[in-house]
């Protein structure tokens, strides 16, 4: 083991969104209801900003989500929970 | 015949990223945080303004506006000395380095391997000084020396000064006043003669005498030599008798040390990281370390703590513990003392061990309540299982930063140690 491994790392998601950003289903499942929502802006003072639009869903499978947009130039949906 | 390789201003080349740097103007290392506000070593442009090394920050400053203060950097310096003297060990020199940028060794052991015949060894006298009487000129050097130091530059590739003499601190004259490509010989007192008492600075424990001694009109180690031992005791102590010794060419014996593998851990902190951040963190590279296949058992006796600091430069703590042991709770206790020490939030924090104990320390429990061996048994499970499935067959989730609004950042996988 080289050194720690981390855990709860961000996987790529497919999400599709509606025009506000707000997500209608992941991996082909649809989004029964959005539980929360909130920004991240963090380490705006290094060379690598980290700025993400979390939300918190559940699906119609009953399944709790965290997805986050990036919302820098690269942009990008990933789950995170 | 003892060598000394002196690599000037080391620990200033390095903090400054190379000599090119030092070419600019005045500089100096700045004082290391929380410690006394003294400038370290200085470039040669600084010394033209009569800066020299241990002077207060505000003398140095007010003699010379300009000089540029460089961080210091124990980390890095600690490990560019150590590659140079894994090069002296690796022409077969047993190597005594106290001090960065200075290293002493015991070239009679090396002549026959690279100069040919050695010499018979002086006789000892009494207690641990080996006195080495004037034998010939100075300069004089025996016949197979050429070859050893011819090894030892071939070596290091760097443009060190050589001196050889019959003792450590004729060796040392020897090197301050040789140049880069010919080595100096200082043979015995009456090498040292005619060398400043000044050079005494150069023994840390000699240092505090050479102030009194100048102003008492003793310029040369030669006068210093002459003078009665006894009054030397009289006015100075211990320290006084040291000099007189050192002026005479006798020295203390070598203490070389002894060759050490690497094995260290070093964490990444991907936020400048303090206070309960870093204990967690502290947390992690021991259980790493202990965890490394390459321990093989042992106990540490003693490690090397080390950070990179936010606000640049670096930090380097030594421990040495009470007793040689592998048990990752106790080291967290002593280490985390030395934590409280790190004068800023550090962007990555290391932990090397520095010497290994033997491989079963005597530790036992005081009342035998049966979990010493159920500890016992997991340690042996967690080993095989380690064994045979490699580093990672044992893990447990630690907590690193739990406040954190980034959940990859929370907790990560570190190795499960009891």
């Amino acid at each position: 083991m080289t050194g720690p491994r981390r855990i709860n790392v961000p996987l790529p998601a497919t999400v599709r969104a509606d025009a506000r950003g707000r997500p209608l289903a992941i991996d082909g499942r649809a989004v029964e209801a959005v539980r929360e929502s909130w920004l991240v802006e963090d380490r705006w003072w290094t060379d690598a900003p980290l700025r993400r639009r979390y939300w918190e869903v559940v699906t119609t499978r009953g399944d709790l989500v965290v997805l986050f947009r990036e919302l820098d130039q690269a942009g990008g949906w990933y789950r995170q929970r | 015949m003892v060598v000394a390789v002196l690599l000037s201003r080391f620990e200033l080349v390095i903090a400054a990223g190379g000599r090119a740097a030092l070419a600019r103007g005045p500089a100096a290392l700045a004082p290391e945080p929380g410690r006394e506000q003294c400038v370290g070593e200085v470039s040669s442009s600084a010394e033209g303004f009569g800066i020299h090394k241990g002077m207060r920050l505000g003398e140095a400053l007010a003699r010379c506006p300009s000089l540029a203060l460089i961080p210091p950097d124990p980390v890095g310096v600690a490990d560019a000395w150590e590659k140079v003297i894994a090069r002296l060990e690796s022409v077969g020199a047993a190597v005594e380095s106290d001090a960065p940028g200075l290293a002493f060794f015991d070239a009679a052991s090396l002549a026959r391997l690279h100069g040919g015949t050695p010499p018979p060894p002086p006789a000892r006298a009494d207690g641990n000084v080996v006195p080495f009487p004037g034998r010939a000129a100075a300069g004089s050097a025996p016949p197979w020396l050429g070859g050893v130091v011819s090894a030892v530059r071939a070596a290091l590739r760097l443009p060190a000064r050589i001196g050889a003499g019959p003792s450590r601190f004729c060796a040392l004259a020897g090197a301050v006043k040789a140049r880069s490509r010919r080595a100096e010989v200082v043979d015995g007192a009456r090498g040292l003669a005619s060398e400043p008492v000044a050079l005494l600075r150069r023994r840390p424990e000699a240092a505090q005498v050479v102030e009194p001694l100048i102003r008492l009109g003793v310029t040369t180690l030669g006068q210093l030599a002459a003078m009665s031992r006894a009054s030397l005791a009289d006015r100075f102590g211990r320290v006084g008798e040291l000099a007189h010794d050192l002026a005479r060419g006798h020295d203390t014996e070598l203490r070389p040390r002894v060759p050490g593998e690497v094995l260290e851990e070093m964490l990444e902190l991907p936020e400048s990281a303090s206070g309960v951040q870093l204990e967690r963190a502290l947390v992690l590279l021991v259980d790493q370390l202990l965890a490394r296949r390459e321990r093989r058992g042992r106990t540490l006796r003693a490690v090397v703590l080390g950070a990179r600091l936010v606000e640049g430069g670096t930090w380097r703590e030594r421990v040495v513990f009470r007793e040689p042991l592998s048990d990752a709770t106790r080291m967290r206790l002593a280490l985390g003392q030395k934590l409280i020490l790190m004068p800023a939030p550090a962007e990555a924090l290391r932990l090397a061990v520095e010497r290994f104990g033997p491989s079963a320390a005597g530790a036992h429990a005081l009342f035998d309540d049966g979990s010493a061996v159920r500890t016992g048994r997991m340690r042996e499970a967690i080993r095989q299982a380690r064994a045979v499935a490699g580093p990672e067959a044992a893990l447990r989730v630690l907590t690193v930063d739990p406040d954190s609004r980034v959940p990859e950042r929370q907790a990560v996988l570190a190795p499960y140690e009891l």
